[in-house]
């Protein structure tokens, strides 16, 4: 809704119609010896060996899957083998184009891309760099070890390098690429241009596109490419992620002169079949993959189908596509048609295809037709092709042989280190902000908002110990928008997007005035894709960039599912440690709008190892752990409470500092003293155990208020500590009680603090029902009398109290059928 | 003269700040201008000059005030 934009009846309501669906099909007809002139006989032929390289190191997993036994190699591999032998054109076409500094995020089936990227990456780098990057990985303990084991240097050492850690990545070593923790759908290795494959089908998509948005903002004049298979276009994200690519926004609104859209190319390995449902005719609607384009933007993202089974028709469209990335003309989509020969994997029988068409695509077999292509224009000697062949497979088992030996290539010693894996989820450390303001930026005094931000009482109390309004004092929603608007002046890297982010200051105002003095590129309305918003945090911090992105309401994490679980949460251990993930993910949780915008899914988010999760209830610990979540070099979740964004700040006397502080993660937080019984509240159920502490003082009962504040990381000392004295222990949240995080710290308080325990621990949740309607949210939400009624029921059965609250019911018989 | 009061703006909405003059106190405005931005704790809205003339400011910037206050006259 920017008012640069005006939406004008007379152009929107005038009858014209749409013309202009313009895409070529296999357009490719550049005579060979025209390739040769241009490009040189050797680099065509080293085209051929690199198609080789990848037909034998993927021949060699599928012997080693199939028989367990590789050219007199025995070898037991347990994980996965997603070939792609017929492919191997369209991964070498590809790469030959693209720079060494171009990034490519692969897909589930990614061997070919990865290793032709890198090995085009070799080709070209200086022998100089390809020995600073030996040297860098890993203290050049795997250069040492190659040229140990396989005696080469120079080029041949750092193709060996490749092969090597990749192969050990793929065999879950210690020294695989990275630290046998990705394995053979998630290898990469960034110098070379090799981002992350991806075992979840399209997710690269998305990851790429805020990549692409990073490299748009740094203008390093590199490009990302998306390999997708023909399947994924039936994933929704990838959808998302190239409107996110196109958005009209970069060309009519943005002034950073990166042009109308992000340099990424989509790349659609489309091999006809999605595993073993037929895309084109059964699965999709589509007939031509690239007529997809055409759906997105006026640019019909640039999209053509290409051969595949041609590596130069490939290199040809993507070298077109590439210099209109580079001038700001992206996104652009290839549609690469080629067929995978062997089956999905090892346990495919082929159901789904006839032998006969198996037999019509052997007979256009990449490699053999580029050879004889060669071979025809005189460049390569009629031997020499299976001279190549032979000698690559050498390579081949040669560095097999070296990656099998675990005196090379040692397994990951989990046994030595039990925790060791658990400890690469979090690196803990976090980024110093510059002193100075960032570029761009606009003088805050020029911002109403900001000025009536600045008047703001600190202490949200009077003189007199009463609680101000909203609009007198720093409220949390203040609270967070100073610490953000703090991060966003002073660090360029932090980029914020999320759904009307912009001028409305996002759906609840957290913020307003921002737009009145940061440029679009720094913040931006997204389109209501939560699985874009989430994917392009990662691939934007995977390039250097830090990421600031809201999900409006905490319901949306179901959109963003797999953004959020498997990519957000997972990458930095998946890399083996090497890799940060600065994404900040704002998540509001609703009340009075029922039971799809009021969920408190904190539960949800804590299951999923990899993400630090944060829920402050005071503007003062909002600020500073937004602060905190801002400058972690770990991806954290925080969760904001829409009730809670008017509170003003009651606990700390001299209220809300001006000046940026920082709040540690993982440390829980005494807000009332006590010493009968230790109430543990999660979020905004801090105000109604204060209500009820209040009420029990009044019958001699003192309760130890402690704010969780963080949930993940939790430090249960303090808890533990309180319990020791109180003897009595309960936790509140509004999260529905089964699978909480109270239930975990339940379970936790009472194994270690057992035998201060008086009377087992008490959860107090929100019951395990949709989240009913404005009115009857009391019913659900535990209220003060709630609180009253558990603590008299379970720790003080002897004073008889009188219970208020609707809940008596039975839990026991509430879980038989299943509530 | 015509009076430019702070409006009802939501049922639990009582008083809003006054963010920013668009037009200083004396200036000749044109009903439909916006004349003024006012702000609850999660919206800022302009208000618009309800008739053509003199426009006198009451209520200063960064001042708060409650549903119905009067915030300029209109001479």
């Amino acid at each position: 809704m920017p008012k640069e934009l005006l939406v004008d009846p007379s152009v929107s309501r005038a009858k014209t119609r749409l013309e202009g669906l313009d895409i070529l099909v296999h357009a490719y007809d550049t005579p060979i010896d025209d390739e040769i002139a241009a490009h040189g006989a050797d680099r065509l032929i080293e085209m051929l060996r690199h198609m080789l390289i990848i037909r034998e190191f993927e021949g060699m997993l599928a012997a080693f899957k199939a028989q367990g036994m590789y050219r007199e190699i025995a070898y037991t591999y347990k994980g996965p083998a997603h070939l792609s032998i017929g492919q191997e054109a369209a991964a070498v076409g590809s790469a030959f184009a693209l720079d060494p500094d171009d990034h490519i995020f692969g897909s589930h089936r990614s061997h070919g891309e990865f290793l032709a990227k890198g090995l085009a990456a070799i080709a070209r780098l200086p022998e100089a760099r390809l020995a600073d990057i030996m040297a860098a990985h890993d203290g050049g303990r795997l250069r040492d070890t190659v040229s140990t084991a396989l005696g080469r240097d120079g080029r041949a050492l750092a193709e060996d390098f490749l092969l090597f850690g990749f192969l050990a990545e793929i065999f879950m070593k210690a020294n695989g690429f990275n630290g046998g923790m990705g394995g053979s759908m998630h290898a990469f290795f960034p110098p070379f241009g090799c981002y992350p494959n991806n075992a979840i089908v399209g997710a690269s998509a998305g990851i790429a596109t805020g990549a692409a948005l990073r490299r748009r903002l740094v203008r390093d004049g590199g490009i990302t490419v998306a390999h997708a298979g023909d399947g994924a276009t039936g994933c929704g994200p990838v959808w998302e992620a190239m409107n996110f690519a196109a958005m009209g926004q970069y060309g009519r609104l943005w002034q950073d002169g990166g042009g109308r859209g992000l340099p990424v190319l989509f790349f659609f390995t489309n091999n006809f079949y999605a595993m073993g449902g037929q895309t084109s005719g059964e699965t999709m609607a589509w007939d031509r993959l690239s007529r997809i384009g055409a759906g997105i933007s006026p640019t019909g993202l640039h999209a053509e189908t290409v051969d595949g089974a041609n590596p130069l028709a490939v290199a040809e469209a993507v070298a077109r596509k590439r210099r209109l990335l580079v001038t700001g003309d992206g996104p652009a989509l290839l549609d690469v048609e080629c067929y995978r020969l062997c089956g999905h994997s090892t346990t495919d029988a082929n159901a789904y295809r006839t032998r006969e068409e198996i037999k019509l695509w052997e007979d256009i077999d990449p490699i053999r037709r580029f050879a004889e292509t060669l071979e025809a224009a005189g460049v390569l000697a009629p031997q020499q092709g299976e001279a190549m062949r032979q000698d690559v497979a050498r390579r081949i088992a040669a560095v097999t042989r070296a990656v099998v030996d675990p005196r090379h290539a040692p397994p990951v010693d989990v046994a030595a280190d039990p925790t060791r894996i658990g400890r690469l989820m979090f690196s803990n450390r976090h980024t110093t902000l510059p002193t100075d303001r960032a570029p761009g930026v606009g003088d805050p005094a020029a911002s109403a908002a900001l000025r009536g931000l600045a008047r703001k009482a600190r202490s949200g109390l009077t003189e007199a110990g009463e609680e101000m309004p909203p609009l007198r004092a720093i409220t949390l929603r203040d609270g967070l928008a100073e610490a953000i608007l703090h991060h966003m002046t002073h660090d360029e890297r932090l980029v914020a997007w999320g759904e009307e982010c912009r001028e409305w200051g996002g759906a609840f105002g957290v913020y307003r005035g921002f737009s009145d003095i940061l440029p679009h590129h720094r913040l931006f309305n997204s389109p209501i894709s939560e699985a874009a918003i989430v994917a392009a945090a990662v691939g934007h911090a995977m390039e250097g960039g830090r990421s600031l992105v809201e999900l409006m309401y905490a319901d949306f994490i179901g959109r963003a599912g797999d953004e959020i679980f498997n990519q957000m949460a997972k990458w930095q251990a998946m890399s083996g440690g090497q890799m940060s993930l600065p994404v900040v993910l704002r998540a509001s949780i609703g009340s009075k709008y029922g039971a799809q915008h009021s969920q408190d899914w904190t539960g949800l988010i804590t299951h999923i190892p990899g993400l630090k999760v944060v829920y402050p209830a005071t503007p003062y610990d909002a600020k500073g752990l937004m602060a905190t979540a801002l400058a972690s070099e770990d991806p954290v979740v925080v969760f904001e409470s829409q009730r809670l964004y008017d509170k003003v700040e009651t606990f700390r006397p001299d209220g809300v500092p001006v000046d940026p502080y920082r709040i540690a993660f993982g440390t829980p937080e005494v807000k009332r003293a006590g010493r009968d019984v230790t109430i543990l509240t999660i979020g905004p159920a801090l105000y109604p155990a204060l209500a009820a502490a209040a009420e029990l003082s009044v019958a001699g009962i003192e309760v130890e208020v402690i704010d969780a504040r963080t949930l993940v990381p939790f430090d249960y000392q303090p808890v533990l500590d309180s319990v020791a004295r109180t003897g009595r222990f309960a936790i509140v949240t509004e999260a529905s009680e089964r699978g909480s995080f109270a239930q975990t710290a339940a379970a936790t308080v009472a194994r270690h603090g057992f035998a201060h325990l008086v009377a087992p621990p008490r959860v107090i949740g929100a019951p395990n029902w949709i989240v009913p309607g404005a009115d009857m949210e009391t019913t659900y939400f535990p209220q003060a009398i709630d609180i009253v009624d558990a603590v008299m029921a379970d720790f003080f059965p002897d004073h008889r109290a009188n219970r208020r609250g609707v809940r008596d019911w039975d839990e026991l018989a509430l879980a038989r059928v299943g509530l | 003269m015509t009076l430019l009061p702070v409006p009802q703006l939501g049922n639990e909405i009582t008083e809003a700040e006054v963010s920013e003059w668009f037009r200083p106190d004396g200036a000749e405005v044109v009903q439909g201008e916006p004349v003024v931005s006012i702000s609850t704790t999660k919206m800022a809205i302009d208000l618009e000059a309800p008739a053509s003339g003199k426009l006198r400011i009451l209520i200063a910037e960064g001042d708060i005030a409650e549903v119905g206050t009067v915030l300029a006259r209109i001479e």
